[in-house]
């Protein structure tokens, strides 16, 4: 390790690669912390974590039994065991006690992504709910027509403040807290949308996933989405081919299926319904007449005809890679998918899950220098490398089913929680510390002048 | 070809190899295949049960598969034996793709409520295809063109293992004039089946799956059940493979190659051999 520390000196080796070989030691070395615990106030399954965007200092969860929880994770309020053990315990909680509190259960709970004064909670009372962390009061409310499963806020956002919010509903909701109101309202969807998260390489793009297993992709500046992932269009790696693999077949529909991007998909799926509508009309080619016979889509809305499905059920989590070039989505067919967002392929990376839970909506994470993501299967949370998709860790420890996976990227910490009411620290095994601390206990042994 | 432990000599390891070669190229003839069945029950599951490429394991695993007179199905293999039996899972997608893309497999989802696909030569399909066509000949049945057209036109430029009704409506149009008289024979013949969730979709289905569909829902849970009751829950690779499982026509290895790839069984090497336990998770 001095000699990593001395080639940095010399040049050697640059400071960002410097760095990055100590963060993917220390993130593959993963274990459950015994250093460090939470003591988590929550008395039903925790639901939502989530580590604050700006300094990456706190710690918001949500709960089964309404209950929302802040935590410091950088300071402890008290040691134990002659402080050698760190616990923390909640800065403040707003629960079924609270004036204001939720009555069900709280779904989701994601922090306002420009600062830590204001915290967003959805929950299947229907409400959504923002607070402020300071006096721990509820500003603003809206009511959902439906039990909320997800919010999401854009950490990119610079002209809006919009809270997507994916409910029961088959409309996607976006509402802005500046006014007060819904600013837009997505549809699509043909049954609940269980997961949402906002691009992150640009503040107009939503990905949202439904209970009906299609992921859609919508720009809010436009209406109606602008892609539809389809598990059967494929590219074989990670980068689509630079020159176009051969076509299927000569036959024009299956043509307009393998071209890129789902425009042209669309069109043919629309002349299909107006071609399939004027068969069985008799005489009227005017499309005056077309147009009072068939209900003309607008564009924009030519996507609700496209059925592809990414998943063979419900797509319970969805996650953006940071670098904005990947999704990963999982579904309740037990698979993980890695998609190309600019080409919106499937890239047929197969990760290695066994089973992983069907009824709730999950929360996955990614690290990013040694690529890998963190996906919670039924009673253990399990890493897999981002490429190759081969399991590097399996994480054993909560008592009951995991529902969340938070990595803090800054100390290469894994929160996780699940059904046993427990937030669970996972560390690196601390070598490099112990490593140092070797150093600093051998004195100069020449320094014995009084 | 990989092998999960070493030889103990290499006269040995020669003698195997060159029989599993000679099956090989038995796979193609009909007539040998019989014979390779037969010869190769005689070779442990142990020494075989990883290849190194997929095309390889489709046609080792298609020449493996149980002759059973009264369905005439087509061999099938199934996409979590081909994960067991290959070490790279993102190989083994990627390697599929390709193969289906080239129109030698096909894939269908097989509605067992988990995530099943079987994998089937094209070849035995169509060969499958033609053998229900002459069937419904005999028995005075009328429009048997669309089966030509099903053929020609829908099985050759929809490579997906589902088909929405205005696609296969238009595709089959290709051929001629297409009544929904002749799609309910589509049905009827198993070639094509409803989706459950969405009326206006099909998957594409095996014909007379039936009973082999159900032999393997029971096959695995007899097996797992098997190795449940011991006390460990682990037994020898080699005692699994030699008992008969009494409620499914389909032998022990697929089950066996079936499960370790869907990941309810797992396999330990120790220094007696392949150990074959349930996972504790």
């Amino acid at each position: 390790m001095w000699q990593a520390i001395k080639d940095r000196e010399t040049g050697r080796v640059r400071s960002n690669s410097f760095a990055n070989r100590f963060k993917s030691r220390r993130a593959s070395s993963l274990q459950l912390s015994n250093r460090k615990d939470f003591v988590s106030p929550h008395r039903g399954s925790v639901n939502s974590l989530q580590v604050d965007l700006t300094e990456g200092r706190y710690l918001l969860s949500g709960a089964t039994d309404g209950s929302a929880a802040v935590f410091d994770v950088q300071r402890a309020t008290d040691y134990e065991a002659s402080g050698l053990i760190a616990k923390h315990k909640c800065m403040f909680t707003v629960d079924k006690q609270h004036e204001h509190g939720h009555k069900f259960a709280i779904s989701s709970a994601i922090w306002y992504p420009i600062d830590t004064g204001l915290f967003v909670t959805g929950s299947f009372d229907q409400f959504i709910k923002v607070w402020d962390t300071n006096t721990a009061q509820a500003v603003v409310d809206f009511k959902m027509p439906g039990k909320v499963y997800r919010t999401a806020m854009s950490s990119l956002a610079m002209s809006h403040t919009l809270i997507a919010a994916g409910t029961e509903d088959v409309q996607v909701r976006l509402c802005d807290i500046a006014s007060g109101a819904f600013s837009h309202t997505l549809s699509g969807h043909r049954d609940g949308v269980m997961s949402v998260e906002w691009s992150t390489s640009s503040e107009w793009i939503l990905y949202t996933g439904g209970c009906d297993g299609a992921i859609r992709f919508w720009d809010i500046r436009r209406a109606g989405c602008f892609r539809v992932l389809d598990q059967s269009q494929t590219q074989l790696g990670v980068r689509p081919p630079v020159l176009k693999p051969p076509a299927v077949s000569s036959k024009t529909f299956s043509a307009a299926k393998s071209s890129l991007g789902g425009q042209n998909r669309l069109k043919s799926l629309q002349n299909k319904h107006t071609g399939s509508q004027s068969a069985k009309g008799s005489s009227s080619a005017k499309a005056s007449v077309e147009k009072s016979r068939q209900k003309r889509l607008h564009p924009g809305m030519l996507s609700t005809l496209d059925r592809a499905t990414a998943h063979y059920g419900v797509v319970t989590g969805l996650k953006a890679t940071n670098n904005g070039m990947y999704l990963l989505s999982a579904g309740s067919d037990s698979r993980i998918r890695l998609w190309d967002i600019e080409s919106g392929r499937n890239t047929l990376l197969n990760f290695e899950t066994g089973r992983i839970q069907t009824n709730k909506a999950i929360q996955m994470d990614t690290s990013d220098d040694p690529a890998l993501v963190f996906v919670p299967c039924l009673k253990t949370v399990k890493s897999f490398g981002m490429w190759s998709g081969r399991t590097t860790l399996m994480l054993r420890g909560h008592y009951e089913s995991v529902n969340t996976c938070c990595f803090n990227s800054n100390d290469q910490e894994l929160y996780t929680s699940g059904a046993d009411r427990q937030i669970l620290v996972w560390s690196p095994d601390g070598s490099v510390e112990d490593e140092m601390v070797q150093d600093e206990v051998a004195e100069d042994k020449d320094n014995w002048s009084d | 070809m990989k092998r999960t432990n070493p030889e103990p000599s290499a006269s040995g390891a020669k003698k195997r190899r060159g029989e599993e070669d000679d099956e090989e190229v038995g796979c193609s003839h009909a007539a040998v295949e019989d014979g390779a069945v037969s010869e190769d029950q005689c070779l442990p599951l142990e020494d075989e049960l990883t290849f190194s490429d997929t095309s390889v394991a489709l046609r080792m695993m298609r020449a493996q598969f149980p002759r059973i007179d009264q369905a005439s199905v087509p061999p099938f293999i199934l996409q979590s034996q081909l994960y067991s039996s290959v070490n790279d899972r993102t190989q083994v997608d990627r390697e599929l793709e390709c193969l289906r893309r080239e129109k030698v497999v096909r894939v269908f989802k097989l509605n067992t409520g988990q995530d099943d696909h079987a994998v089937i030569f094209l070849d035995d399909y169509l060969n499958q295809v033609d053998r229900i066509v002459k069937r419904m000949e005999e028995k005075k049945q009328s429009d048997l063109e669309i089966f030509k057209w099903f053929k020609g036109h829908v099985l050759d430029s929809k490579l997906e293992p589902s088909i929405g009704h205005h696609e296969l409506f238009s595709l089959l149009s290709l051929g001629g004039n297409v009544k929904d008289a002749h799609i309910t024979l589509l049905i009827n013949a198993g070639l094509l089946t409803r989706q459950l969730i969405d009326p206006d979709m099909y998957w594409f289905a095996i014909p007379s799956i039936g009973k082999l569909w159900k032999g393997l829902l029971q096959g695995r849970n007899e097996l797992l059940s098997l190795i449940k009751r011991k006390r460990h829950k682990e037994m020898f690779l080699a005692e699994l493979e030699k008992k008969r499982l009494r409620f499914s026509p389909l032998d022990v290895r697929f089950h066996i190659r079936d499960l370790i790839g869907s990941g309810h069984l797992k396999t330990v090497q120790t220094t007696s051999g392949l150990i074959v336990r349930i996972p504790k998770d």
